[in-house]
């Protein structure tokens, strides 16, 4: 099955609106090949990329690779690796070991060419707010020796593209929340970059802005170009990448499409209470029971996978009684990223 | 290889760009067009002003002369001789009241009183004494008039005993009185002569100290805003953007060449603004070019330093100003050097400022030549050169993208 075969199967997956005025990319197109091919060599390839910080290893043997035109979701927890990976592909930081190669060419912090095929769209907006649109862009275009011509057809272009050419002269200071981020994801796509890696773009975003700015990736992902979006939102991976690789504690524990991650799951069933009192000793009581592969204990709610869900009901039930815990509520959920998330780390990625 | 990446030699060098970004942000900060170009004219003028009285002293004295005789005319003539026109104006009071009132209020720095009888005190025993009035706001001119009666008075004395030796060895008056004779010999020297002390070959104007000093004073916030500058970029994400886009060797050679601009820039415009205005003396272009450019790239080996050690914006911030005051007070940016305690002259040769302040007064004093700036250039360079080597040391711990 290739990259994008089963984007449609989830239960919040839209259709990908590529023109229309409330996309964030609207009429020019990006690049020019729409569709992901398998049997071309990946764009971005990751090889046991390991990263150290003192004693605590951040990033411990992760290797993926992205094949052009496809959207790769890097899923975990705050924490995680998330950054540090994005940081060494980016060649911002670089590996104690392994390699990273955009196009067949290895990135390191000391060859700045090569990353030119990358473009980088940081967590922060990271803009300079006394310049106006069009100076940021042409700053970060220049930055990677664009020629004038051509970078002033592509301000344009881009401007265009989120909808910003009306407040291209206005300071960025002046915009709002909303704008900033669509023109800091601009200012990643003004060089025609090959690979859009984005770092959680849409923490502390509005809804309607991260509606945006999630369409406007679908977007450029349909239309050919490659890009890694890391998130710990899990509906946000399943709305919007091919493939997903799921981090936690540095370590790339599982990948995939949904459809194979969720079939790691098998006969496994997720199962969620909601329920008043000790639920944390009620969740340590419950990982010693047969057939428990994860338990976590949030407020009011305990969210557990588990074989065969239906026969441990009963048992669940009892547990519960015996914590002093009331169950207001039980829930079977259809198992999505969270329960992969659950059943391959054991936490839950709200963690 | 991305389409948009190509004929790299025909574009900008990311250093220069980064440099013209810095550039423009600053020039569109008030905050920086006031710290660079506004305030060192500013503080720079009223401090000139300010210590303008001790570039060249003159005083208006008032002076009574109630003797109206030979001694009282002599001493009125010594305080009016060419050597003293310089230093001493003389204003001619009715007498001890309307002189008080004159010092009082200001309208001349110090008075003097020859009492009636001045002259015929030198041929009796009764002593007159000269009286000098002053004024507390002027005590400098009460010192110098003091000054000026005590060594009149002490000629007198010295010729009163020439004269009364030489009668009693036998001399003849030839029918002058002994007091015709002390006054006759009083008039043959002056009772006090002014000389030009100063080892240059031209005295330093105030405007010629502090115009540099001040110049220099505020190009050291330069440290600041640039340090801060670096740990809020690396906050926001726009260093990690350009750290994506190009090395970091241009990003650094960027952001010290902004630095360097913009210190060139606002020293030089002191320069020009303080000659033409003020008529402020920075010992000629070339010479004051060198020292301007050695100040400068000391400046920016203080920011790298500052960047190095601070971990955070706001210890940036306490680092530099630390570093600005400290410099600025071991290297006289706000008083004369010259006039300072013994340590202090030495402290000054420790910093860069001190060096500077040094060649810019002796090309103001001296020759406008390449030579008088040897050896400042020498101190700011040697300074320079330590700062750059604790800054590599210090490099592993610099907050990069």
């Amino acid at each position: 099955m290739g990259p994008g075969a089963d984007r449609a199967e989830g239960p919040n997956i839209a259709p990908v609106p590529i023109t229309g005025p409330s996309t964030l990319v609207s009429t020019p197109s990006i690049v020019e090949d729409p569709s992901v091919d398998e049997s071309l060599p990946p764009l971005l390839s990751c090889d046991g990329l390991v990263r150290r910080f003192g004693e605590r290893v951040a990033v411990d043997d992760v290797g993926f690779s992205i094949a052009p035109g496809e959207t790769y979701g890097l899923l975990g927890p705050n924490g995680a690796g998330k950054t540090t990976t994005i940081r060494m592909i980016c060649g911002l930081l670089d590996a104690d070991a392994g390699r990273v190669t955009v196009d067949g060419r290895a990135i390191d912090r000391h060859h700045a060419a090569e990353r030119s095929a990358i473009g980088f769209v940081p967590q922060d907006v990271a803009l300079y707010p006394d310049l106006s649109a069009a100076e940021n862009l042409r700053f970060f275009g220049r930055l990677y020796r664009m020629r004038h011509d051509e970078l002033e057809r592509r301000v344009a272009e881009v401007l265009e593209l989120v909808q910003l050419d009306d407040r291209a002269d206005d300071h960025v200071e002046s915009f709002s929340g909303g704008m900033k981020r669509r023109l800091n994801i601009g200012v990643g796509l003004v060089h025609r970059p090959r690979l859009l890696v984005l770092d959680e773009p849409t923490v502390g975003v509005d809804p309607q802005s991260r509606h945006a700015i999630l369409e406007s990736v679908q977007a450029l992902g349909v239309q050919g170009m490659a890009v890694l979006y890391t998130t710990h939102y899990m509906e946000e991976a399943e709305r919007i990448c091919d493939r997903v690789g799921i981090i936690d504690r540095g370590r790339l524990v599982a990948e995939g499409t949904r459809r194979e991650l969720v079939a790691q799951l098998a006969e496994q069933d997720h199962i969620r209470i909601n329920a008043t009192g000790d639920l944390v000793h009620l969740a340590e009581a419950l990982r010693s029971r047969p057939g428990v592969v994860g338990v976590v204990a949030g407020d009011d709610n305990l969210d557990i996978v588990v074989s065969e869900g239906r026969r441990f009901l009963p048992r669940l039930i009892e547990a519960a009684e015996q914590h002093d815990v009331t169950v207001n509520s039980i829930e079977v959920i259809e198992p999505d990223l969270e329960s992969v998330f659950l059943h391959v780390t054991g936490t839950a990625l709200r963690e | 290889m991305s389409r948009a990446v190509h004929e790299r030699s025909r574009t900008v060098p990311p250093a220069l760009l980064i440099a013209g970004k810095d550039l423009r942000l600053r020039f569109r900060d008030r905050s920086a067009i006031m710290l660079g170009f506004v305030a060192p004219i500013a503080i720079a003028t009223v401090m000139s002003f300010a210590f303008k009285s001790s570039e060249n002293f003159h005083m208006t004295v008032a002076v009574v002369d109630a003797d109206g005789s030979t001694l009282g005319k002599a001493l009125v003539q010594a305080l009016r001789s060419d050597e003293l026109e310089d230093v001493i104006t003389v204003r001619t009071a009715a007498d001890e009241t309307t002189a008080a009132k004159q010092v009082r209020d200001g309208d001349v720095a110090a008075g003097l009183v020859i009492p009636d009888g001045f002259t015929a005190s030198m041929t009796g025993n009764d002593p007159v004494s000269l009286r000098v009035l002053t004024n507390v706001d002027t005590p400098l001119a009460g010192q110098v008039t003091q000054s000026i009666a005590a060594a009149f008075a002490a000629q007198i004395d010295a010729d009163r005993l020439s004269v009364t030796t030489a009668i009693d060895g036998g001399a003849t008056a030839g029918g002058s009185t002994l007091g015709d004779l002390v006054a006759r010999a009083a008039r043959e020297r002056l009772p006090i002569s002014v000389t030009d002390r100063s080892t240059g070959a031209r005295p330093l104007k105030a405007v010629s100290y502090f115009a540099p000093a001040m110049g220099i004073f505020f190009l050291f916030f330069a440290i600041s805003f640039t340090a801060r500058g670096w740990f809020l970029e690396a906050r926001e994400g726009t260093l990690q953007r350009m750290a994506a886009a190009t090395s970091l060797r241009q990003i650094l050679i960027g952001k010290a060449l902004s630095v360097f601009v913009y210190g060139a820039a606002s020293l030089t415009t002191m320069a020009v603004v303080t000659t033409v205005v003020f008529g402020a003396d920075w010992g000629g272009v070339g010479p004051a070019a060198v020292l301007i450019g050695a100040m400068v790239f000391a400046v920016v080996c203080l920011t790298a330093l500052v960047i190095a050690v601070a971990r955070t914006e706001r210890q940036a911030e306490g680092l530099a100003a630390i570093v600005v005051f400290g410099l600025a007070l071991l290297g006289g940016n706000f008083v004369f050097v010259s006039s300072a305690p013994p340590l202090l002259r030495k402290l000054a040769l420790f910093t860069p400022n001190g060096w500077a302040i040094r060649g810019f007064v002796d090309l103001a004093t001296g020759p406008h030549t390449m030579a008088a700036v040897w050896q400042p250039l020498a101190g700011i360079m040697a300074f320079s050169a330590v700062v750059m080597a604790l800054t590599a040391g210090l490099s592993k711990r610099m907050v990069l993208p």
